[in-house]
């Protein structure tokens, strides 16, 4: 069953110098129990999908365009208040650093506590016996202590830990992480992913995984999503995607995982595009080894191909190898 | 470590502050055009009677021995006489100094009352023109001279509508316009930071947070928002104590409230060379005891600091 479905979305920034288009027709889909994982380099778009879904895109940054239809309903057309009740507790969020998504001033357990108490009409008492199980849940070390701990009292693995009970407390359909572990040392990382495989198993939740880490994202995820420069460049079965990329963005991605296995800064020849003026044609096709003729003036439709969708003229009707 | 602890170390690190400040008073005197001894037996005053001055104040003795005689007696809590009064100066302070302080605590709670609320609302709705009113006001209030607005003021409520009297200390009704005078001069930079630590605590990533666990608006921003801006809110007005014991200098003497503040003008007048060395050796102290409570308040609020203060390091 499908729990999410994003279609045609446009997420813009309006600036004084430009409309900056962080998202710019983006369409997919999210299925019951699946993982599906998004990448692409800084600054494509990712984080302001992801804020986008639960409506927490900060201005000037607007959704223009599109729908997110979640459980049958367009939540581009929620009120506030029926978007408040969803946060939290149908969706929630995971979000890359943890030591700035915690508030420094306020215990964590009662931060955790605040979402049973923004859903439920319970006492705080039995909440902060909630949330100590909670803790334990995530394998917060000493959890009954944790919960009058303040946030510079935890370390970064522990507070992650924190905002991952924050997100599973209520049992949500859909978890959005937003490079969940790329703020934490390697081993930290590496308890973090257990917990969330286990976290998705007990509670049959959907996740949307960013990262930049294409190693992690071929071991956890179902489906794989490509962005460049705002838009979807590649989105398939991730075990497809792997095997045999299309796109040849993907292509220099899943390449330059051998560097970074090599201790090497994984980079990809170029600079990556303005989005308040992005190149004419195809995105991608300035730092493209594959372009030709038509990169620089037509702009590559999605097409379905091979069980996944690309959007590059390699593969389309004008010219090229498949179709 | 514990705040008692704390609060010994704080007073302790003082300590070279002031007998930096105390050398200073010291040399200050002695350099000063006019010889002391002269100007307190007056210009009738024969040379003998200044001679015998010079001897009672220990003017006549080498400068070393003057000096550890001047930190003895500080030590002691005696400030010296005051040449005008003839009272001892730590008398004269501690009758003028509490009017002072009434007049800065109502200033600063006036000033408080007005400005934070003010800063919160411009800050929640930068683009109506509740907001851009607090805002033209802060800037108009800011930039007050405290003489013009004092004036001002007495004008519209004593001399026009006769409600408040325009001068003097007593009644209640004596603290309103000398109090607003002093609060104007605070208000705008309050409103400011205000203004500023609640837009960028609403920046923040836990607000983002706050959000997603479905929040409400109203919680978000008592809970999270204010709470976190209320630290550079503190700062800034423990900060400001100081500049309100400068600003009562001027407001005092427009209002003729009979505070530290006019004591200290009264005596730059008549040259009360010890009072007004009394009363600077005063206005240190008082400052840095106000440092010292601002940082422990501050560490009420903030978790984080107040490991970084009681902890050892
Ligand atoms: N608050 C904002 N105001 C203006 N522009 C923004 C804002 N947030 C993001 N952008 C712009 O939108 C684009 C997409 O940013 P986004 O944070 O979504 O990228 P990302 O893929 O998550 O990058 P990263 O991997 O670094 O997290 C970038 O060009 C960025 O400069
Ligand atoms: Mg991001």
């Amino acid at each position: 069953m499908t729990i999410l479905e994003v279609r045609n979305l446009k997420v813009y920034y309006y600036l004084y110098n430009g409309v900056v288009k962080a998202v710019d027709d983006v369409s997919f889909t999210v299925e019951e129990g699946e993982i599906l994982g998004i990448a692409g380099e800084s600054g494509s778009g990712k984080s302001t999908l992801a804020h986008s879904i639960l409506g927490l895109v900060k201005p000037p940054g607007k959704i223009v365009g599109g729908e997110i239809i979640f459980q049958g309903r367009d939540l581009t057309k929620l009120s506030e208040e029926d978007l408040r009740r969803l946060r939290g507790r149908e969706i929630s969020m995971v979000f890359q650093d943890p030591n700035t998504y915690l508030n420094p001033i306020m215990k964590v357990g009662y931060q955790v506590a605040e979402v049973y108490e923004a859903h439920q009409n319970i006492d705080m008492d039995k909440i902060l016996d909630r949330v100590a199980k909670l803790f334990k849940r995530v394998r917060m070390t000493d959890p009954e202590k944790r919960v009058g701990s303040y946030p510079h009292e935890l370390s970064g693995g522990m507070k992650q830990r924190a905002l991952i009970s924050m997100a599973v407390a209520l049992k949500p359909k859909l978890i959005i992480l937003d490079e969940p572990t790329s703020a934490l040392d390697v081993t930290i990382q590496l308890e973090i992913i257990d917990l969330l495989r286990e976290m998705r198993d007990e509670l049959n939740a959907s996740m949307i995984f960013i990262s930049h880490d294409l190693e992690l994202l071929s071991e956890l995820t179902d489906k794989l999503m490509i962005m460049y420069a705002g838009r979807v460049v590649e989105y398939g079965y991730t075990k497809d995607v792997f095997k045999d990329a299309k796109h040849p963005y993907t292509e220099a991605l899943i390449n330059s995982i051998k560097y970074i296995r090599k201790g090497l800064l994984p980079t990809i020849e170029g600079e990556p595009p303005s989005l308040i003026n992005p190149p004419k044609g195809c995105r991608f096709h300035p730092r493209c080894p594959r372009r030709f003729e038509l990169c620089d003036r037509v702009e590559p439709k999605p097409i379905s191909i091979a069980g996944r969708i690309v959007s590059c003229h390699l593969y389309g009707e004008e010219y090229g190898e498949g179709g | 470590m514990t705040l008692a602890r704390y609060v010994v170390r704080r007073l302790l690190q003082a300590i070279p502050t002031l007998f930096i400040l105390l050398i200073f008073m010291f040399i200050l005197v002695r350099v000063l055009p006019g010889d002391p001894a002269r100007l307190i037996a007056g210009l009738e005053a024969t040379e003998e009677d200044v001679e015998r001055i010079r001897v009672l104040l220990g003017l006549d003795r080498p400068i070393h021995e003057q000096f550890i005689n001047y930190m003895l007696d500080i030590l002691r809590g005696d400030l010296g006489t005051s040449i005008k009064f003839e009272t001892p100066v730590i008398q004269e302070i501690l009758i003028r100094f509490p009017r002072t302080l009434e007049l800065a605590i109502v200033a600063e709670l006036i000033s408080i009352a007005i400005a934070i609320p003010l800063g919160i609302i411009s800050a929640l709705r930068p683009f109506t023109k509740t907001g851009a009113l607090a805002t033209i006001g802060s800037l108009l209030g800011s930039s007050m001279p405290i003489y013009w607005l004092g004036l001002i003021l007495i004008y519209v409520f004593s001399v026009n509508m006769r409600l408040l009297p325009s001068f003097g200390y007593g009644t209640p009704a004596h603290i309103v316009l000398p109090a607003f005078t002093l609060a104007t001069l605070l208000m705008g930079n309050l409103v400011r930071i205000t203004r500023a630590s609640v837009l960028d605590a609403l920046e923040s990533n836990y607000i983002v947070t706050a959000k997603a666990k479905g929040l409400s608006e109203r919680l978000i921003i008592y809970r999270h928002a204010l709470k976190n801006a209320l630290i550079p809110i503190i700062t800034i007005s423990g900060l400001q104590l100081g500049a309100l014991l400068g600003g009562a200098i001027l407001t005092e003497s427009v209002f003729a409230w009979p505070g530290i503040g006019l004591l200290l003008l009264d005596s730059i007048y008549s040259r009360d060379y010890p009072l007004i060395q009394g009363i600077i050796i005063f206005y240190a102290v008082i400052l840095i005891l106000i440092n010292l409570i601002v940082d422990i308040a501050y560490a009420f609020v903030d978790p984080r600091v107040r490991i970084s203060l009681w902890r050892p390091e």
